[in-house]
């Protein structure tokens, strides 16, 4: 008996270590990503099980930071120990622990066939002249309007080059207080990197160019026409105020049908798709005769400085972005013009504005590249278009004060 | 010669215990330095540094701290924000706290369940206790104003009216006084029952009783929790973080918050561990001011005051 243990024990030890030497043998890549939502979070698994099919041997860990994204990765680099790939959006926070990209990309240039990719998108990963992350998706904006809110209500459907004027007539046909129906939403606290394209469009901007100079540029004329203009919707009730006490969200409300009229993007596309709203999109409408822009939320992916790994995780950032990883993605839009002809896309009255404000949306720099403290300005900001929704106007005074609660970043 | 070769060594049993107590208390004393004495230290050398999370870590001496009382304006705010929520927050606390273990002390049936009730809300999650309070502050929808308006009252936006946002989180924090009233409901039952039957035959009435033997007898315990009440006041973040979210307008931005979002928004490590450091000053020097008068009004039992004991 004892002499029986003696020679099955090692074996089994013996095997169990062996079997654990070869899983070891799988060359394992941290992958970090922000999806919540189930489908996204599917779409993103779905590629990476056809790269670990025509990879054999490698093994892509997704890690589902969700929500807590920017901490979990703040925390991992901080620790040393940051995944070899992520999702990325904003270079400037974490551009000095990622990989420069230009070398492969050169390398592999026709490969990728860059051709294909809009400049816009590729630029979104420049930090000082150096890639540091290829893009993997986007957005624009784009105005959702429930359909049979707005044929009760005798409203024509909006229409390319239509205006605030015309946007705010519809909503104050649309509003009905005591239904607890609303023409449009204006959200008191929104992502200020959103919102900066409502400046753009009236020929403002938060922060000069050289990203030195506020007074003047964030509290011009222009922008606090901006802000009063969406006060004022609010205190004659075309619109809701949103997130003022209250965590209601602009597409809660419309997936209820209680909203006709709300800025989104594609991340809402989803959800109204699934609520079983009768809706259309249409283009941001324009502030007069001034050209609309739209904000470009473009996400990329980027590889870790010091990855154990660089050319397995470039191999992964290339499958990722070819076109038949881009066509699975159908939670945002392709960043490949091939896919997104191809796919009929264009031609999808729900997609094809999203296509055109993409059209319009040059010359436009985001705000947080411009100045590495915009962080801390950015707060002041929004402090200032929070007060005037709840002020419900006053615009002027409140940049004014975000400027001069800002000076002391510009040094 | 003889005796010098065989005389004894003491006996290692009689000289002492050796090394078996340092090796009991090993444990605890290692989890110490490494969880609790380490990061400290680590955290104060931080505070002199311009840290953050990616990049370089430069020397910059007091620079941190200077900024922080000279030149951030969001420094003071915050700070008062805090200071305005304890002195509401601790007195509350204290007050509703001892009501309710006076009410719970009452040889009423049902005590037994009242106490599991009111002891409940302190052991549920920050996150469930937002939840639940972010529907009933709902403006819209909010049962408080549901029942405000049917008795007849208007209610006010809880959370997005600046002037009762720190109201609505008072009222939230005060949830987590199970502890609290579970200590002073202890002191209450440990009062002698004597002094209370002495008082009653001599002729006090019900409310000198409690000024003249409860509340000096149970002024310990209150010490106590006053003690806890400021500390836990000024650490408060997860109500006003995922209630509030620091809103509306910077209302109920506590001082902990703003650390926590210049450590893990703006990733300046160096200037959070300094604001950090700040806090605990802060605290400490309220607690030695609270411990300094304790002599004043806290009465130990057994301690005599002035003449007494075996004197004449």
């Amino acid at each position: 008996m004892k002499r029986r243990t003696v020679i099955i024990a090692p074996a089994i030890l013996a095997a169990t270590f062996w079997g654990g030497m070869t899983f070891a043998q799988d060359k394992v890549l941290r992958f970090a990503t922000w999806n919540t939502s189930p489908e996204s979070i599917a779409i993103n698994q779905a590629i990476v099980t056809k790269f670990e099919e025509a990879n054999p041997g490698v093994k892509v860990q997704v890690e589902l930071y969700g929500d807590g994204f920017d901490d979990k990765l703040t925390a991992a680099m901080g620790a040393g120990n940051p995944p070899d790939l992520m999702y990325m959006w904003n270079y400037p926070a974490y551009y000095q622990s990622l990989m420069p990209l230009d070398d492969m990309i050169a390398r592999d240039a026709a490969e990728l066939n860059l051709a294909d990719i809009p400049s816009g998108l590729m630029n979104g990963g420049l930090i000082d002249g150096k890639t540091y992350g290829m893009p993997v998706g986007f957005t624009t904006h784009v105005i959702f309007y429930n359909k049979d809110l707005l044929a009760a209500a005798g409203v024509a459907e909006p229409q390319a080059g239509w205006t605030w004027a015309d946007l705010r007539a519809a909503a104050a046909t649309l509003s009905k207080p005591d239904e607890q129906i609303f023409g449009f939403a204006v959200d008191a606290k929104p992502d200020p990197f959103d919102f900066e394209e409502f400046f753009w469009s009236n020929g403002a901007q938060y922060i000069s160019d050289d990203g030195k100079v506020l007074d003047g540029v964030m509290n011009s004329p222009e922008a606090a026409e901006v802000l009063d203009m969406f006060g004022d919707m609010i205190k004659t009730g075309e619109a809701v105020a949103l997130n003022i006490g209250d965590q209601t969200s602009g597409s809660d409300l419309f997936k209820a049908g209680k909203l006709a009229m709300m800025e989104g993007a594609m991340w809402n596309k989803g959800g109204i798709d699934e609520s079983g709203v009768n809706y259309g999109v249409a283009v941001l409408p324009a502030f007069g005769d001034k050209p609309v822009k739209s904000t470009i939320n473009a996400s990329g992916i980027s590889i870790a400085k010091d990855t154990a790994d660089p050319d397995l995780a470039w191999a992964f950032v290339k499958f990722f972005s070819t076109p038949e990883a881009v066509a699975l993605r159908t939670n945002d839009l392709p960043i490949r013009t091939s896919v997104a002809e191809s796919s009929g896309m264009m031609a999808d009255p729900k997609l094809a504005p999203f296509f055109a404000m993409l059209a319009v949306a040059d010359g436009t720099v985001p705000s947080f590249l411009k100045n590495p403290e915009w962080g801390r300005i950015q707060e002041n900001l929004s402090l200032a278009i929070e007060a005037t929704m709840i002020d419900q106007g006053n615009a002027k005074a409140h940049l004014d004060e975000a400027v001069s609660a800002s000076a002391r970043f510009l040094k | 010669m003889a005796d010098a070769v065989t005389a004894r060594r003491p006996s290692r049993r009689r000289r002492g215990a050796g090394i078996t107590p340092w090796l009991f208390i090993s444990p605890w004393i290692l989890g110490f330095v490494c969880f609790t004495l380490g990061p400290l230290i680590f955290s104060l050398t931080m505070s002199f540094y311009d840290w953050p999370v990616v990049g370089e870590r430069t020397f910059v001496g007091a620079d941190n701290y200077r900024t922080m009382l000279t030149e951030d304006p969001q420094f003071w705010h915050s700070l008062g924000v805090t200071v305005k929520f304890a002195a509401i927050f601790v007195p509350l606390n204290i007050a509703v706290s001892f009501l309710l273990a006076v009410l719970l002390n009452t040889k009423v049936r049902g005590t037994a369940f009242f106490r599991t009730a009111f002891y409940l809300p302190s052991v549920i999650s920050g996150v469930a206790l937002v939840t639940i309070w972010s529907w009933i502050y709902s403006q819209r929808y909010g049962l408080l104003n549901y029942l405000l308006g049917q008795s007849g009252t208007e209610g006010v936006n809880w959370l997005g009216d600046p002037g009762w946002a720190v109201v609505a989180i008072v009222v939230a924090s005060l949830w987590g006084l199970g502890g609290t009233m579970l200590i002073l409901l202890a002191g209450l039952q440990s009062i002698p029952k004597e002094l209370y039957e002495a008082a009653r035959m001599s002729g006090v009435p019900p409310w000198a009783q409690a000024i003249h033997i409860t509340l000096p007898m149970l002024s310990p315990m209150l010490l106590f929790t006053f003690i806890t009440s400021i500390i836990s006041a000024f650490q408060q973040l997860t109500i006003a973080l995922l209630l509030t979210e620091g809103g509306p307008l910077g209302s109920t931005y506590f001082f902990a918050m703003y650390i926590y979002e210049t450590a893990f928004r703006f990733h300046d490590m160096g200037y959070a561990a300094a604001m950090s450091w700040v806090m605990f000053v802060i605290i400490l020097a309220l607690s030695l001011l609270v411990m300094r008068s304790s002599s004043a009004w806290v009465h130990y039992e057994g301690e005599m005051k002035g003449k007494g004991g075996t004197d004449g």
